[in-house]
């Protein structure tokens, strides 16, 4: 009898040792935890990257084994007049996507940021493009901008400032200007929202001790407002640089790079050589020419946010 | 400066305030207003000779077409299960991964809360080249399992980095004490962290959901089959089917445009303060 119960109790002790070495060492503990997220990313980002760095230096198409070419694809590439051409759209259609939606951004936010009836109204609707899918978004404008039946030929013939439509997308002088609109629109809010909460952080004293000072408005906005906007600033700018410079979803949608590629942007091209051509290590490259150019923000970047974090 | 210069400064900084306002409201609503009103049109109205700036005889006749003649209701469902299979798998993973990287000191956790920033900040256009080689390799190529995995990759990393600055507002103490009367780790997470950061989770929630319901790069490599597709690769193939689809085109990319919409309206109030504390993908 007795036996028996030394035997259960021993074997219970084992047990609540086991599940409290588990649970109260905390290395093991913290390596469970991660465990979930250092396989996925492992999977999905960090092997595919670093598969992505070899593939640039391979011969690889669809279904076939790569054969390594060294620096063959880059050459191929900074000898292609037609890619320096999509590497200055590019630079172009992120610098003015990030530079107008930035302009915007900083306005919206600064008359949100004005005491007002229905403030909250106001705030939600403009706040709206940014909850609309970025590829629901495009083919909306897509018929916006119809050169026969879209809203803004019919509203500029109505009004008289034009005497037929125009095709926006197609024509040459006016198509990437058509895409970063649509990229404005859609991403404007972003900056908004940052820009509002960073507004909505700059202590009152600081306004009020200028007003003391004599202040203007302007003079408030240009040396209170700014200084204290400089961080989210960089960090908005920053963040919106990377993601929108290797987003293909406007330009894939709205014109695959017509007309005769001048709407075409690097990470659009890459799509279309990998998977529409089938031409893997050249996509690659394509996409790894950028790199060197995100690389300094994203270092940049994760120093600022783990400064935040004060990790 | 006067005081009266002061007030009428201050005046014109409001007029201009409400000036810029309407115009942004105006660009901001005029593609949804015709995206609502072209869903509700005739196809005699959408094409006709005088265009109408709205329906003259409203129908609902695009959105029967959409759901009776299309595969939209094949490519909504898809959408559905992805959106919330992803984002019910990022809640836990991260919710764990933030606890650890904030809560429990061990060696490496700084390279590890470094190298989650930058998983987060990698472009999903240098990955799938090699993405659709590994998810071919492993025979999810045309699986909603593959679409889940993939999106996995970009969610984790974000909602982590978000839930680890609710985690470090929540006082220690209160773990502490509770710990002293008995309670394990784990218990400590879900009885007393998790509760305490439902907003965060709410937020977390919203962006891995309206990210992978929004996912292109990935689901237009990755998924070739019909019955697979989701709705952001599957209805842009509706214009290069016909070319008098405007009218259940924009039916869809309304019905498309709700779910992200109601997730929004409802959470609006935390995304302010959700963005405070981390960055957001945009």
């Amino acid at each position: 009898m007795t036996g028996v119960a030394a035997a259960v109790s021993v074997e219970d002790v084992r047990r609540t040792t086991f599940w409290q070495y588990l649970t109260n060492d905390v290395r093991t503990l913290a390596f469970l935890f991660l465990l979930p997220t250092i396989l996925i990313l492992t999977c999905v980002v960090v092997y595919p990257f670093t598969y992505a760095l070899l593939l640039s230096f391979q011969d690889k198409t669809a279904g076939a084994p790569g054969k390594f070419i060294g620096l063959r694809n880059y050459i191929e590439l900074l000898s292609d007049p037609e890619y320096i051409q999509i590497f200055y759209n590019t630079v172009w259609y992120t610098v003015f996507g990030v530079g107008i939606k930035f302009i915007i951004g900083l306005a919206s936010a600064l008359a949100l940021n004005q005491p007002r009836r229905f403030t909250p109204i106001y705030r939600t609707i403009l706040f709206v493009p940014w909850a609309i899918p970025t590829v629901i978004a495009s083919l909306t404008w897509l018929w916006v901008y119809n050169e026969f039946n879209g809203l803004l030929n019919l509203l500029l013939t109505r009004l008289g400032l034009l005497d037929h439509g125009i095709a926006w997308l197609a024509e040459p002088k006016l198509a990437m200007w058509s895409v970063i609109a649509v990229v404005v629109w859609n991403g404007t809010p972003f900056y908004t929202m940052h820009f509002l909460a960073g507004l909505q952080a700059i202590p009152k004293e600081l306004y009020e001790a200028a007003e003391i000072d004599g202040a203007g408005e302007l003079n408030k906005f240009w040396h209170v407002t700014i200084p204290s906007m400089k961080p989210v600033f960089t960090i908005t700018v920053m963040l919106s640089t990377v993601f929108t410079s290797t987003s293909i979803v406007v330009v894939n949608i709205l014109t695959n790079g017509a007309p005769a590629n001048l709407t075409q942007i690097l990470p659009n091209e890459s799509y279309s050589a990998a998977i529409s051509a089938g031409r893997m290590g050249l996509g690659s490259a394509i996409n790894m020419t950028l790199l060197p150019f995100l690389v300094v923000f994203i270092i940049i970047l994760t120093r600022r946010m783990l400064g935040n974090k004060g990790a | 400066m006067s005081v009266g210069s002061k007030d009428r400064s201050k005046r014109l900084a409001h007029h201009i305030g409400s000036i810029t306002l309407f115009i942004l409201i105006v660009w901001t609503l005029a593609p949804l207003y015709w995206m609502v009103v072209t869903s509700l049109k005739t196809n005699s109205e959408i094409y006709g000779e005088t265009i109408t700036l709205w329906p003259l005889k409203p129908t609902i006749d695009n959105y029967r077409i959409l759901f009776q003649e299309t595969n939209f209701p094949i490519y909504f469902r898809n959408s559905v299960i992805v959106a919330v299979a992803t984002t019910f798998l990022s809640l836990i993973f991260a919710a764990l991964a933030a606890y650890a990287l904030t809560r429990l000191v061990f060696p490496g956790r700084r390279f590890f809360a470094r190298a989650l920033v930058y998983t987060y900040l990698m472009p999903s256009s240098l990955l799938f080249i090699p993405l659709l080689v590994i998810i071919r390799g492993v025979g999810l190529q045309n699986t909603l399992e593959g679409l889940v995995l993939s999106y996995l990759g970009f969610t984790v990393p974000f909602c982590s980095w978000l839930l680890m600055g609710y985690f470090m507002s929540i006082p220690i103490e209160l773990e502490e004490s509770a710990m002293i009367d008995g309670c394990s780790r784990i218990g400590v997470l879900i009885r007393i962290v998790l509760p305490l950061t439902l907003p965060a989770l709410a937020v977390v929630a919203f962006f891995s959901f309206t990210l992978s319901w929004n996912e292109f790069i990935y689901a237009s490599v990755l998924v070739s089959d019909v019955s697979v597709r989701t709705i952001p690769t599957g209805i842009p193939n509706f214009v290069v089917q016909d070319v008098f689809f405007w009218g259940p085109m924009m039916a869809s990319t309304l019905i498309s445009a709700i779910p992200p919409l109601i997730v929004y309206f409802v959470f609006q109030r935390f995304l302010i303060t959700g963005l405070t504390v981390g960055a957001v993908k945009g």
